[in-house]
Parts: structure tokens; sequence; C-alpha cells
């Protein structure tokens, strides 16, 4: 782009400035932004913005003040405290100008947002800027500051200005607090500035005080809207100053005629903004007398009317701004009006009450009502902590609050409910969020209500349920229904509540709602089923209910909507009652047939019933009749994949008009249909996942103890449960080998094993450890999610740990050639991190209690692979094999220590050290030399201090990669390299840090010490960005 | 009070008055039925028109006595599978590391909106676990799928 070259008159630049503001092309505008800002900060400058100050054409005049800014900010430094207080006059005078020859009001903001400017740079020079500013404006030109010593009081000199210059003062002032309020008051730049601007605080009380009086002059100019603005800037400076009494005591003088403005219709809106900024977030500003003031404005006729306002007007368009207010009021008040029986107090908070019961639904039209909730919230809270920190003597207040809270809890219970259908479809998704949100909000406070009220808060909605029961009012008992389901986090557990909930759950709602085309909306439908789950505990103190609760949710089941849910009810209701239940458990299977055979339930609805089913029969005591009744639910799983395999061998037994099928389709209703081994893949998964909830549903609730030194029992192949679990291993292995490629075969497959690794009584899911083992090593590294695969490994060790002793040898031994197989089947340590991680863990897993075996001579080959593996996951660049190398080693090296205590077991041969120990020094030291990132440092400084805690040679291993020039990762890829931080740590720098960390002996300092070395390694100006 | 309760109650108000959608947050109870305002329960959407809309994750934030000096702890329950969440759940982001970008003045929305944007948008330099990491890098298909199923077992009431 070219650029415009530099105007030569004035003239042209008047022609630039006027281009400047017409439309024109981005980059026109650009360019003659360009070569103005040129001209701008030119030595000229100056001098350019003193000829168009005074110019007729207001953009010309604005850009005059434009530049006269820029050039206080860039040049100020340049001038000398005569020039400076020249200019102040000249600025001053222009201002003034541009007053009184009716500049247009973006000009005359804009000087005097120079004049701010101005003060920014030379407060010293101008400390009472607003009483200087103001004699200048009587005078009606710029004077000196000396003169100011000769001139009247401020309140004379404000006496004599019109509205216009009064109006300009006040934008002055406003700009003067808020662009001092941006500087850091902290900061020593500043100090004087703010302090400055503190003493001004009295002009400014007595300006604003003329400006919130209507003016007797000829200009009918309204000023209380800018004096209102202005205000609300001062009270926002004094709370962040605060505390400042020489600020504070002036602006308070304001609060009244601020009042006064309430009554203005055109101010009312900005004085309602003011009065609920500063009550809720400043409220020590307001005196007692402030605070009786507006009290006795709530209570007048003025104030009804605005309340009846927001209780039946449009809130979208009249706002709710005097809600907000006597809300704001409220809170900054709540102490006081919670224990105050006055009547005037008492008033006040039934006023407060009254708006949770304004016109309208939640939250769409009604918006007072959720700040409203917020207040009421609040009081409740302080009601609590009043309750318990309080003398019961002194809580006389309290039967006179909670009054109030009956009137809160009835208007929310009203306000909750679900508006018509037709209503609700034309809400937005935001409204129906709100909606949402409300309702949670009320929860909440229910709960609150409860701590203080107890069972009578239970009682309440009882009532109301059975009330709204013989009305049939369904939209009243759902909102009981929902307020009772908010309570059973604080009673469900209690059973002194039973005999009221004994009402709602023996009342013929339920029948109702088991009725298929029954009358009970679905609403209702689901918030009745909710009332169920919620109410767990209540149904194992009471079985009787439960199979009527159960069956209804099994009758929902199948419904697009409350299927979901219903299916979650069931999975908890069965796995908590699962003692009770244990006679229903053929029923529920049949069930559960039954509704496979007419419909495709939603897949996640299915693995939760099947949960539930199959936590019932983990209950069941008669081992026989628990295996049966196992059977019959696994069978009908058993011929889903049966199915699957066959459907893959032979894609023509596709019917899709057959359930069994339909269940591979997912989505269920796709728009083509998929290829037949996708179908056949689905129906094989879906059922795997069904047989991971049943195998979670199987698991224990209670601990049972386990004797570790037990002989081990292993089941007979030849038993029922031992041919059982040969069943399914089987089957899991023939899916796996049909569906090959299939990831998530895999990965289900561990969690079942995984449901089983924490049992410690037989079950078919426990398999013996040789059926597991064998199932391990007999994948590869091209298995999909082997990584998930040898996690799952590392479980099934831990599980073992936890069991008789006589078994883990045996299978460890063969596990370890397993896993480091596949270590080595890997073309790089880092090519797939779970993999590495998991080895890795796998290994120290076995060295934490094992390490006989890990060592054994036997598994030479081996571990010497896995040693030079581990050390280059440490010289690599994936935290989280790193991580665990750097565990491994901070694990292993104490194991070499001969003098140590853990050695004295062990069969490590302490030569081992002498070969490792240099390469592994190298890696630290490359790591901690700049290569690591710095969250890896503390994990990086384990083995570190191992080292040099258990080994004598740690000082010469260290001391060597260091200082030889080739130190470098083990692969030899980057040998020659030294440590990444090599060239900004001298060798006399890397020797005392060595001495440092010698000395250190492994203690914690050493975390800090490494620290250090890493930052000088990675260049001293490394830090975050914050 | 303490600077911490005090921080802790400004923030509750400031969340009551203004928070995004279809997030919650709140202290829990203790068994009093009195708030414990260092503990907050708090739910998390899942981000519109990404693999995560329609969930909600549940997310524990616990606050240490030195709050704001520290910065909180925020945990998934149950553990998330997600790149920058650790096996126990814990969430691995750096506004909440004291020694990477928390700051005082971090507001608990700002925490919660930006646990909202690391669903979706995980960083593979700090990864918490290997399972979501690996298969976020090696099988971004089979990860999509994970994340849909995670979501439908998580879905927003």
């Amino acid at each position: 782009m070219e650029p415009l070259p530099l105007p030569s008159s004035l003239a042209e630049v008047e022609e630039l400035i006027r281009a400047l503001y017409q439309p024109n092309p981005p980059e026109t505008i650009s360019k003659i932004q360009e070569v103005l800002h040129r001209l701008q900060r030119s030595p000229e400058g100056w001098q350019l913005a003193q000829s168009l100050v005074a110019h007729r054409e207001d953009n010309i005049r604005f850009y005059a003040a434009l530049t006269l800014i820029i050039k206080l900010n860039r040049d100020s430094d340049g001038l000398s405290d005569d020039d400076a207080k020249e200019l102040l006059e000249n600025l001053i005078g222009w201002t003034i100008q541009s007053i009184t020859d009716g500049a247009g009001n973006f000009v005359i903001k804009k000087l005097c947002t120079a004049l701010i400017t101005y003060f920014m740079h030379f407060s010293h020079l101008w400390p009472s800027c607003i009483r200087h500013f103001l004699y200048c404006l009587d005078l009606g030109r710029g004077a000196s500051v000396d003169s100011l010593d000769d001139a009247l009081s401020t309140e004379i000199l404000i006496g004599k200005l019109n509205s216009y210059k009064i109006r300009a003062a006040i934008w002055f002032a406003t700009f003067f607090v808020e662009e001092v309020g941006k500087t850091d008051m902290g900061a020593p730049k500043f100090v004087q500035v703010h302090s400055r601007l503190v003493k001004n605080g009295p002009d400014v009380t007595c300006l604003l005080a003329r400006g919130f009086s209507p003016l007797q002059d000829s200009t009918d100019l309204k000023t209380q809207g800018e004096a209102l603005n202005c205000f609300q800037a001062w009270i926002l400076y004094a709370q962040r100053a605060s505390p400042i009494p020489d600020l504070v005591a002036p602006l308070r003088q304001l609060v009244g005629h601020a009042i006064n403005c309430f009554a203005d219709p055109d101010l009312f809106q900005a004085t309602a903004e003011l009065f609920s900024d500063a009550l809720s977030n400043y409220s020590s500003f307001f005196t007692d007398e402030h605070c009786n003031t507006l009290a006795s404005l709530f209570e007048s006729p003025w104030a009804a009317e605005h309340y009846q306002r927001v209780l039946h007007g449009n809130h979208q368009e009249d706002g709710i701004s005097f809600g907000l207010v006597v809300l704001a009021y409220g809170d900054a008040k709540v102490n006081d009006l919670m224990r105050s029986p006055d009547a005037r107090s008492q008033r006040f908070l039934e006023s407060l009450s009254g708006l949770l019961a304004a016109d309208g639904y939640l939250v769409g039209e009604d918006t007072i009502f959720v700040p409203a909730l917020e207040f009421w919230s609040t009081f409740i809270e302080t009601m609590i902590d009043a309750t318990y920190s309080d003398e019961v003597e002194s809580q006389a207040w309290k039967p006179y609050a909670e009054q109030h809270l009956k009137t809160v809890v009835m208007n929310c219970w009203r306000k909750i409910q679900w508006p018509p259908a037709e209503a609700f479809a034309e809400w937005d998704s935001n409204e129906r969020v709100a909606f949402g949100d409300a309702r949670k909000d009320v929860t909440d406070m229910l709960q609150s209500v409860f701590t203080l009220e107890g069972m009578r808060l239970v009682s309440f909605f009882t009532d109301l349920f059975l009330q709204a029961l013989a009305a049939q009012s369904w939209s009243e008992l759902e909102a009981s229904a929902f307020c009772l389901g908010a309570l059973s986090d604080c009673i469900s557990d209690e059973s002194r509540f039973d005999q009221e909930l004994d009402k709602v759950f023996a009342s013929h709602f339920f029948e109702l709602l088991g009725q298929a085309q029954g009358p009970i909306p679905l609403r209702l439908r689901q918030t009745g089923l909710a009332l169920i789950e919620r109410y767990c505990e209540y149904f194992e103190r009471h079985a009787k209910f439960l199979p009527n609760a159960l069956n209804l949710l099994f009758a929902a089941v199948g419904d697009s909507v409350l299927g979901g849910p219903s299916a979650r009810s069931i999975s908890t209701l069965c796995s908590s009652c699962r003692a009770i239940l244990t006679g229903e458990a053929g029923a529920f299977i049949s069930h559960y047939q039954t509704i496979r055979n007419s419909q495709v339930l939603d897949s996640l609805a299915e693995e939760r019933i099947v949960l539930a089913i199959a936590s019932i029969i983990q209950a069941i005591k008669d081992r026989d009749h628990k295996l049966n009744t196992f059977e019959e639910l696994y069978n009908i799983l058993k011929k889903d994949f049966e199915l699957a395999v066959q459907l893959q061998a032979n894609p023509g037994l596709l019917n899709l008009q057959n359930p069994d099928f339909l269940r591979g389709l997912d989505p269920p209703n796709p728009q083509s249909a998929p290829p037949i081994e996708e179908i056949a893949l689905q129906i094989a998964l879906r059922s795997m996942r069904c047989l991971v909830s049943v195998a979670k549903g199987m698991k224990d609730v209670k601990e049972q103890p386990v004797d570790l030194d037990s002989e081990p029992q292993p089941l007979s192949s030849n038993s029922r449960l031992g041919s059982l679990q040969g069943n399914i291993m089987q089957v899991l292995v023939e899916v796996q080998r049909v569906f090959g490629t299939s990831s998530e075969a895999v990965e289900i497959i561990c969690n079942i094993f995984r449901a089983g690794f924490s049992e410690t009584e037989p079950g078919p899911f426990v398999f013996a450890p040789d059926a597991v083992t064998e199932y391990f090593v007999q994948q590869r590294l091209e298995t999909p999610r082997v990584g998930t695969l040898l996690s799952t490994a590392c479980s099934f060790v831990g599980s073992l740990y936890r069991g008789p002793k006589a078994y883990v040898p045996a299978q460890l031994a063969r596990l370890l050639p397993w896993v480091v197989s596949i270590l080595q089947a890997l073309p790089q340590p880092e090519a797939d991190t779970e993999i590495s991680l998991n080895g890795i863990n796998f290994v120290d897993k076995i060295m934490s209690k094992y390490s006989d075996v890990l060592f054994h001579p036997h598994h030479e080959q081996l571990i010497e692979f896995f040693f030079l593996f581990s050390i280059k996951v440490l010289d690599g660049n994936e935290p989280l094999p790193k991580g665990a190398a750097a565990e491994f080693w901070a694990n292993f090296i104490p194991l070499t220590n001969s003098s140590s205590h853990a050695a004295a077991s062990t069969v490590v041969p302490s030569s081992v050290m002498t070969h490792l120990g240099p390469l592994l020094a190298r890696s630290l030291v490359r790591n901690i030399g700049g290569h690591a990132a710095r969250s890896e440092l503390d994990k990086l400084c384990e083995p570190l201090k191992r080292l040099v805690m258990s080994r004598v040679e740690a000082q010469s291993w260290l001391q060597q990669a260091l200082l030889s020039p080739e130190s470098g990762d083990v692969g030899g890829e980057n040998a020659a390299s030294g440590f990444p931080g090599a060239e900004r740590v001298s060798p006399e720098e890397r020797v005392v840090w060595l001495k440092k960390i010698i000395a250190l002996r492994g203690g914690r300092q050493t975390n800090q010490v490494v620290r250090e070395f890493w930052m000088a390694c990675r260049g001293a100006n490394f830090a975050y960005v914050s | 009070m303490s600077l911490c309760q005090n921080r802790l109650q400004e923030e509750r108000k400031q969340w009551r008055k203004d928070h995004p959608f279809g997030f919650y947050a709140r202290p829990q109870k203790n068994a009093q039925g009195v708030l414990d305002l260092k503990v907050w329960e708090c739910g998390i959407p899942g981000k519109e028109k990404t693999i995560w809309e329609g969930g909600l994750f549940k997310l524990v934030v616990t606050f240490p006595d030195e709050y704001p000096t520290k910065p909180p702890k925020c945990k998934f329950v149950p553990p998330l599978f997600h790149p920058n969440v650790y096996p126990s759940g814990t969430v691995c982001l750096s506004i909440l590391n004291e020694e990477e970008a928390w700051k005082p003045a971090i507001t608990i929305k700002q925490i919660l909106l930006g646990v909202q944007d690391l669903l979706n948008d995980p960083n593979p330099e700090s990864p918490a676990q290997a399972e979501a990491y690996n298969m976020f890098k090696r099988d971004r298909t089979q990860y999509e799928r994970r994340i849909k199923q995670i979501v439908r077992e998580n879905a927003a009431p």
C-alpha cells in the first residue's frame, strides 16, 4: 500500500479529517488514518491541534481534541512545568469556548477527557482541578491555577454557572473519577493521583448538589440525569477504595438528592439502577437515616403503585426495576429485618414474599421471581445461621420470620407449576431451561427451609398432595410431588417421616399412574415415577409398596419419554432393595423377556434393567436357586451372541421383521439399512454391554473378609459354576474371534473381567486366575485396545494380591513374558502411550511385591529389555509413560542398595546398576537440563533423590552426565547434543549444582534446587505467561 | 469471616445473579443441613454443536483454606473419560494450577466455562489419563463414539 504524502497545508489536513468521517472504502480510511497518525505524532502535532480546536466544524474540533490527548500521552515528558501550566490554561479555554459557542456534546466531552488526561500527567500542577475548572467556567476563560486563591467559595461559583456549564462540569467530574479509577491505587506512580482525586470530593459534592436541583435559568436543560450518573461513578470509586471516610462523608450528603429523583419518571430507571447497585454491593455506604428515608418511601402511595405494576404489569415492557430496588434494600438489611417484629419491617417483608407471586409464567413472563427467590434464600440462610448461633432466649423474632416462610413456600409451590402444554410449546429453549433452573433453585430453598421446619414442611406438602389428588388438580399434584421429591435427600433415610410418606405412597395416585390410558398427564407421570426413585430407602423399609412401584416402572419402560428414567429408577430400587426382592427375580426376568419380544428397548434402558435383575439375583441366598435364575437371564443374552455369530457367517439369515435382528440397528431407525456385518456386530455389542451390566449387578455390595494365607480352592471345571464360567469365557472369546476388529468388544471384555476382580466370593464372573491369564496371553499387539488389556492386567494383579498368596507367583510368571512381548513388539516405545504406561505400571506392580519373580534368572533377558525400554521412555516426550518410568526407577533403585533394608529379601544383583546407573543419570540430567516440562520435574526428582540416597556412585554418574559432551539420549539419535540447556549453564555452575544435590542427600529441597537448574537451562526469562 | 469464606459468599451471590445456561453450582450441605461453602457440587453441560451436547457432567469443586490465593480442585464424579481428566476424576487445566495460569480473580463461572471448553477441546500437551488420550490421538472415530455413549449415560434431564 502506497502511503499518502504528508499534507502541506492546514486546509489539506481539514480535507483529510473530513474524508475520514465520510463513507469510504476501508483501505482509503486506513491510508488517511495512517497519515493523520504520523502528523499527530510529529512535533507539529501540538500546533496542529491548536489551529483546529476552534474550528467551526465539530468533526475537526473533535479530531483536534483527540490529537491533544495523543500528544499528552506521548509527549508530556518533554513539557516543562511552565509549558504545562500554559497548556492547561489553553485547554480549559478551548473547552469553555466550545461550551459557549454551542459545539456538539461529543466535542465538549472529548475536551473534558483531554483535561483528565492532563490531570493524569500533571496532577501536581492541578490538585484542585474541580474547583479550578468551575472557577474558569465562571470567568469564561482559562486562568492560572495560582489565581484560584482569590476566587470565591465553590458554592458561590457554582451558583453563578448556567446549566450548560454545570453539565460540562459534571461530565468532567464523571470522566475524572472513571479514568483515575482505572489505575492501580496501590501503585507508587498513582498514589498521589488518587489522593488528589479524593481531596476534590467536597467540590464534587457541591457541584452535584446543584446538578440534582432543578435549575432556575433560561436554558431549560435538565442536569439530574448527568448528576445521577456521576454520583454512581463516585460511589463505585469510594467502594473500591474503601475505607476513605474523607470521601464517603461528603458523598453521603447526596443520597437524599438522589432519592428525590425516583419521583421523576424520566429519571426513575437510572435512579433505581443506582440504588439497587449500591445497596447490593456497598450497603455500608448508606446511613440509618438514609435507610429510614428509603423505608418511608417504600411505604408511600407512589411505591404502592410501582409495586402493583411489578406484580401485575408486563415485565418485558415495564421492567422490574422497582422490585429489584426493594429486594436490594431487603438484602442490605436482611439481618435487621429478620430480627425486627415491628409493623413496618413485617409489612416490608410481606411485600417481598409477595414478589414471588407476580402474574405470569416463570421465567419468560415473570422475571422478578428468580431475584426474589434469591433474596429469600439469603433470608432463610440468615435464619439458619442465627438459629445455630443465637441463644434460644433471644430468638423472639423467630415466630415472625417463620410466618413469612409459609407464604414463601406456598408462593413457590404455585409458581413452579407447569403451564398448560400449549403455553409450554411456545417457549423457546432458553425459557425452558430457565424454568427448569428456577425449579432447581426452589429445591435448594426448600431443603434449607427443611432445616428449620422439619416435619411441618413435610406434612405441608403431603397435605397439598392429597388435596390436589382429591381435586384431580394435576399441575398442583405435580408441584406437590416435585416438592416432596426435593425433600427426599433430607428425609428418605429417616423412618420418623414414614407416617407422613405412607399417606402419599398408599394413596390411589399410584393406581392412577399404572393405568395405561389413565388421566395422568405425562409430566405428572414423570414426576410420580421420579418420586419413587427418590424414596428408595423408604421402599426398603416398606417392602409392601415395592412390587407395586416396580410394576409401575416396568410398565413405563417401553415409553419413549419415560423409558429412560424408569429404567434408572428400576436399577436404583432393585439394587438397594435387592434382599427383599429375591422372590421377584423370576417374575422380573419374564417381564424383561416379554418386553423384549414385543419391542426394541433403548439400549441404555435395557442395560439398566438387566443390571437391576442381576443385583436381585446376587442377593439370592440359595446357591442353586441363584445359579438357576442367573442362567435364565444369561441365556437370553447368550442367544443374542449366537445370533450375531450366525448372522456374520450367514448373512441370508437377516430378517428385519424380527425384534431380535432389529436390536442390531443403531440408531434404531436408520435412513438406510446398514451393512449386515454392522448389524451383526451391533447385536453382539449391545448384548455384551448388557452382560457388563449383569456382571456389575452381580457384584456383592458388602465387603467380605479375605484370608490371605488360606489355601486356594480352585473351582472344579466340572462344578456347575465352573462350567458356567467356562461357557461365559467361551462366548467372550468367540465374539472376539468373530468380531476381531471391534475395539469396543475388547473394551467390554475388560469391563466384564474388572467386575469380577473386586469380588471375594465365587460367582459367574469371578473367573479362575488361570482362565483370565490364559485369555490375556493369547492377545497380541495387533489386538485392538491392547493398552486397555494391559491396564486390565494391572487390575488383575491387584486382585490377585488381595486373594490367597499361593495363586500369585505362577500367574505373574506367565503374564510377565506376555506383557514384555507386547512392549517388544512396539515399533517405538512411544508408539502407543497406553501400552507403554500400563506395561511399565505392570512391571512396577510385580516389583512392589514379587521382586523375586521379576528378577528370577529365567527372566533375565526380558528384564534387560525392560530396563532399556523404560530409560528410552524416560528420555521421551510422553508425560504419562515418562511419569510411570520415573516412578519405576524410584522404586527400583533402593532394591539395588545392598545396605538398605529392602534389599535383604531381594535378588537384584548390585552390579545391575553399574551398567544402568550412568544411563539413568544421563537421562535424568537431560530432562532436568531443560528437556522435561516443568510439570514433570517433581516426578523426575524422585529417582534422582533415591539415586543420591542409595548409591555412592551417584555423584560420579551425574557428574559424567553433566560434563561429558556426548550426554544424549540412549537411542543415540541425539548423542553429542548434550542436555538442552548445556549452553546456558557453565561447567562450573553444573559442578556447584551437583554439590548441592549431593549435599541434600535426597532431601525435600532437592525439588527446589532441580527447579532452579531447569529454569537456568531453559533461559532465565522463561516464565508462564499470565 | 475469613477471606476464603467471604470470597465464596460473594461468588455464590454472583453465581445466583448471573450464571450460564444449563450449568448449576451450589455449595454442599453438611449433615446438619448447613451449607459447606468450601465444597460445591456443579454440573457442566456439554457445549451445543459438539459431540458433548446433551450431556451434563457432575463436578465437585473443593476450595482450600488458602483460596483464592490457591486454586480450587475440580473433580468429575464419577471420573470422566477425557484426555485431561486423571483416573481419579481430577481435572488438569492450566487455570486450575497454582504454578500456571491460576489467578485469584478467576471466578467460579470462569472455571466452569473453562472446564466446559476443555471437554470438546482437550489439550494433548498435558494428558492425564492414557486411555482417553491414546484414543483421542490414535482413533478419533472410536473416541467420538465413546463420547457419544458417555453423553447418553449422562444425559441432561
